[in-house]
């Protein structure tokens, strides 16, 4: 088995309102792999987004404990999380989460230099690179509001990748897509994978947890099950779609 | 009803902006109201005290009478004259606290039964009992003593009554209040005394003839009638009575209220000026307030428009709420502006010499009042406008008001690595100008009457010189008049005995009439040294220059023919050029030595020898050896008077005043405008935190902006501050007699106030998005 990348014990996230505590997620136990591309599963308000979150220290836990590659999160101050979301984590949001007034490019070089890992020139020539990979390179001197969603989402995934992260968090990442967009987003999220790239992606969508190649099954904050898969293969696309499609019925999903 | 809902809803929900406009309208309000009181009823109580203690239209000082009776006699006989009623006084010297003074004070003789002036508590917050008698060995001195020479109840004051030092010591009982020449400005005090101090005073004199330093004398006070003007009365006077013969000054009541107030009026101008900054510095905040809500309530705008509110409704509503906190913050002002006129007035008694009595002047203020209602009202009804035009359905469907992408065609600045919280605070600026529109207004308004204000301090210098140019005909370094047996000789060589005398000159200050009315001439024995703005100096027997308020009084200008007369004759002389100098609120000319000895009468007492010295730092020591040595029969003067004390402390309290203020302001502006920025950027933010920006690096980019558009204004501000402040500056001082204002450009007038002004908004603006620490990430995670 790979090496642990992100640990999780006895996560618990609540929510209070007035003098009601409501458990979100109650105390999850969870490991990640390196190089794996994990998908996180569940019924609406299972607390699949809040996981990812609190798992990459997006959000604040409530109790339990979070190591990423043995380092503990839990406790870190706001610089030393800010410095690990620059150099180690990368995100895509389901909305088009881009600054407004930063051109695609800019969105992309920003973070490159925020991470501080390599030299302005290599920044600019990594950006340049990963927004041709990404198909977007046409579109790099336009804001977000001037392009479509495929464009600003995969404008996203370039901007998550520059800083070479060692895991990239995506939550519902094809959700606002349409189906051409949604395709192109997760070949693009596929083909990281394939090259070493640790994702974990929260969906409700069949084919794009078809992508993965472990599945965890999340319902009333707890993970109830797990399906591991061999990595994706588009010979096998329709077969891995109706295991997943089997195994989720078996979850009553 | 439904109105009320929906205005009562929007005053809830937008309460921090309201509130901000609130504070600004207040601080308008009390800051115009305050000086409006105080300039106003200032004014009015000086002529009412005048009036009360009977000053008369036209007042003479005069000494060495020989026939009283008969000079008030041929006083009264003149047509135009209505009454001329004596006050008895007695010129001489003082000394208290070690300083001596300036000019001779006026020790006058009171009786409990005169009413004539009131008496201050000695501490100075109000007004005490008038006492049953003055003591013999006591007097009583006006308020402006104690910042002149820090004269204080229980302190004594010297006055040599004669020479081999005869000197009568009195100890101050208290203060009263002197409307003629209670101000710091005025040079001439006035002492209460008893009347048996008088008489005994009086015997001295008497007895010791030639030797006395004293001198009695009277003040003339004489009423006019009604459509009869000074000048032609004080022309009848000259031409008609000996008046001219024993004159030592003669004073209208209009020039004497104006000494009176003249600080108040200067600084009442200033601070009004600066009201009318913060008012449009409030209506910039107020405007960029309604662009942002209007975009904010877009949507709400368009709800409300379905269930059927017209836009003329939508627009009143909202006008509704910020007049409900322009008017609430304006009244709260205009109230407030009484006890805060009653503290300026108390702490300024030790420089104006009166208790400024806390009056609301109804009419004016009703003025004031309108005004901050009518501009903020018609603001409204042009920024709100817009709202008629809104589509219900269009702005249902918008999220907000702006109708261009941020951004969008606008100059892109490229970001780079290095200093990346700056570029991306530049790029914030350029891409989103209008947001920040309001803030550069307010910088540009901030900055240029910060400049302004700190170049008339850069002007006035550290110890006066600037005034003191403006008074002085010509520059010295010391002043010695040489008085009695004391020979000029026997006096320069202990000058010399200090430092090296690098150049001197003599100066005189004889009263002549021009034209039949009456001025101080400045006599010079070298006329070169007189500070020429036009024309010429006098440099022929034939010649005068004039100031330029003179000038115009008299309708003269160079080239110009004027009869002078003094006291052996008179002559036709030629204005050869404009000059400056503020002596007597600039009603006075100069002269060659040649020219006055053509008209005047030649007197050694009346010659002071101006020195400049090798080393200027020795001024204090020889002041101190010639007056221990030859103690009455010499006068000592350096470049300078205790009244500027009050005028270099008054214009520092004036400049921290205008900072606080400014602070203020800023706060205020940026609270709002910055927070409607980090509402509108939440999600940037949150972007920004999530791709690894820690906080205090964002902090820093935001308190950027704000840093940037204020160094914007900054720039702007000054510009304008070294284009317009010598004309706007010079027109106000030109009132007050003083015509040589001008600003340099010294690194610090240039710099210190936009300096100061980008970091207060640079600070108040890093202090704001401290909220940046508390808002999590959780704005990206919610399904917008």
């Amino acid at each position: 088995m790979a090496d642990t990348i992100l640990r999780g014990e006895k996560i618990t996230r609540a929510f209070q309102q007035g003098k009601t505590e409501t458990k979100v997620l109650d105390g999850i136990d969870i490991h990640l792999y390196e190089k794996d591309f994990t998908v996180i599963m569940g019924p609406s308000g299972a607390g699949k987004s809040t996981l990812l979150y609190a798992l990459s220290g997006m959000d604040r836990i409530t109790g339990g404990h979070v190591f990423y590659r043995d380092k503990k999160l839990t406790g870190l101050s706001e610089k030393q999380m800010a410095k690990l979301r620059a150099e180690e984590f990368g995100f895509v949001f389901q909305q088009i989460h881009l600054v407004s007034n930063l051109t695609l490019l800019e969105n992309v070089l920003v973070a490159g230099y925020v991470s501080k890992k390599d030299s302005t020139e290599k920044v600019r020539e990594r950006a340049a690179n990963l927004l041709r990979q990404m198909d977007v390179e046409e579109a790099k001197d336009r804001l977000p509001s001037q392009v479509s969603g495929g464009e600003a989402q995969r404008a996203a995934i370039a901007r998550a990748m520059i800083g070479k992260p060692g895991l990239l968090f995506a939550d519902e990442p094809t959700g606002a897509l349409n189906q051409a967009n949604t395709r192109e987003v997760l070949d693009l999220l596929t083909d990281l994978n394939r090259k070493g790239q640790s994702i974990l992606m929260v969906t409700h969508d069949l084919r794009a947890a078809a992508r993965g190649n472990r599945i965890l099954y999340l319902e009333d904050g707890k993970v109830c099950d797990e399906l591991v898969l061999e990595p994706y293969n588009e010979m096998e696309e329709k077969q891995r779609e109706r295991d997943v499609s089997g195994w989720l019925s078996g979850l009553r999903w | 009803m439904e109105n009320q809902i929906i205005i009562r809803a929007g005053m809830k929900r937008h309460k921090g902006s309201f509130l901000g406009i609130g504070i600004l309208l207040f601080l308008t309000a009390l800051c115009l109201t305050t000086v409006l009181m105080l300039s106003l009823v200032g004014n009015r109580y000086i002529r009412e005290e005048m009036e009360r203690a009977g000053f008369g239209d036209l007042t003479a000082w005069v000494s060495d009478l020989s026939d009283e009776e008969f000079l008030l006699e041929s006083i009264r006989e003149q047509d135009g004259v209505e009454s001329a009623v004596p006050q008895r006084l007695l010129f001489s010297e003082y000394e208290a606290n070690g300083m001596e003074s300036d000019s001779e004070g006026q020790m006058i003789p009171w009786s409990p039964w005169s009413g004539q002036y009131r008496f201050f508590q000695d501490n100075l917050s109000g007004y005490a009992e008038t006492p049953e008698e003055i003591g013999e060995e006591k007097v009583y001195v006006s308020p402006s003593m104690k910042s002149m020479m820090d004269v204080e109840p229980g302190d004594t004051i010297t006055f040599p009554i004669a020479r081999n030092g005869q000197t009568i010591s009195l100890t101050v009982a208290g203060y009263y209040e002197d409307p003629f020449m209670g101000s710091s400005m005025i040079g001439m005090k006035g002492f209460l005394i008893a009347e048996k101090t008088y008489e005994k005073i009086c015997s001295v004199i008497e007895e010791t003839g030639m030797d006395a330093l004293a001198r009695d004398g009277i003040m003339i006070h004489m009423e006019t009638e009604d459509g009869i003007t000074v000048s032609e009365i004080s022309k009848k006077l000259m031409e008609n009575t000996p008046l001219s013969m024993y004159t030592e000054f003669i004073h209208s009541a209009d020039t004497i209220a104006g000494f009176m107030m003249i600080l108040q009026n200067a600084f009442s101008a200033i601070l009004a000026a600066f009201a009318l900054v913060l008012l449009g510095v409030a209506m910039a905040v107020m405007g960029h307030s309604i662009t942002g809500m209007v975009e904010q309530e877009w949507r709400n705008l368009g709800v409300l428009k379905t269930i059927g509110f017209t836009g003329k409704q939508l627009a009143g509503q909202l006008g509704m709420q910020y007049m409900t906190a322009v008017g609430c913050g304006a009244l709260l002002g205009m109230v407030l502006a009484l006890p805060s006129a009653g503290l300026i007035s108390r702490m300024t008694v030790t420089t104006t010499g009166i208790l400024l009595p806390v009056r609301f002047p109804l009419l004016p203020c009703f003025g004031i009042l309108a005004v901050l209602l009518l501009i903020p009202g018609c603001f409204c009804v042009l920024r709100l406008r817009g709202i008629e035009r809104i589509a219900p359905m269009a702005a249902i469907r918008r999220e907000s008001g702006e109708t261009s992408n941020p951004g969008a065609g606008s100059s892109r600045h490229t970001l780079r690595a290095e200093g990346l919280a700056f570029h991306l605070a530049l790029r914030q600026v350029l891409t989103g100008r209008r947001r920040y529109t309001s803030t550069c207004l307010v910088a540009v308004l901030l900055v240029f009457f910060a400049s302004l204000a700190g170049r008339m301090n850069g002007w006035l210098g550290a110890d006066g010189k600037g005034m003191m140019d403006a008074f002085n005909p010509a520059d010295l370094d010391l002043g010695v008049q040489v008085l009695g047996e004391l020979r000029a000789e026997d006096m320069e060589q202990m000058v010399l005995s200090y430092t090296d005398i690098t150049d001197s000159y003599m100066l005189a200050m004889p009263g002549v009439s021009v034209n039949g009315t009456n001025y101080t001439a400045n006599v010079i024995t070298e006329p070169e040294r007189f500070h020429i703005s036009r024309g010429r100096t006098s440099m022929e027997a034939d010649e005068v220059v004039l100031t330029e308020s003179l000038a115009a009084d008299l309708g003269a200008n160079v080239g110009d023919s004027v009869t002078i007369r003094g006291n052996q004759g008179s002559g036709d002389f030629t204005v050869s050029g404009i000059y400056h100098c503020a002596n007597d609120m600039g009603a006075n000319l100069g002269m060659s030595r040649e020219g006055y000895l053509s008209i005047g009468e030649d007197d050694s007492r009346l010659w002071c020898y101006h020195y400049f010295l090798e080393d200027p730092s020795r001024k204090q020591a020889i002041t101190q050896a010639l007056e221990q040595t030859w103690a009455g029969d010499v006068h000592v003067h350096e470049n300078s008077w205790p009244g500027l004390f009050g005028i270099i402390s008054a214009m520092h309290t004036l400049i921290f005043f205008l900072y606080g203020m400014s602070a203020v302001f800023i706060c205020i502006v940026t609270g709002m405008a910055g927070t409607r920025i980090l509402d509108a950027e939440q999600k940037d933010m949150g972007i920004y935190k999530s791709i690894g920006c820690s906080v205090s690096m964002l902090r820093i980019s935001f308190a950027f902006r704000f840093g940037i558009v204020a160094g914007i204004g900054a720039v702007i501000g000054t510009l304008a501050a070294m284009v317009l402040t010598d004309p706007v500056v010079s027109a106000v001082m030109r009132l007050a007699g003083i015509s040589n204002f001008a600003s340099a450009n010294t690194p610090e007038s240039l710099l210190l106030p936009g300096s100061i002004v980008i970091l207060l908004f640079f600070g108040a603006a890093w202090l704001l998005s401290g909220r940046l620490r508390k808002e999590d990430m959780n704005v990206l995670t919610a399904e917008s």
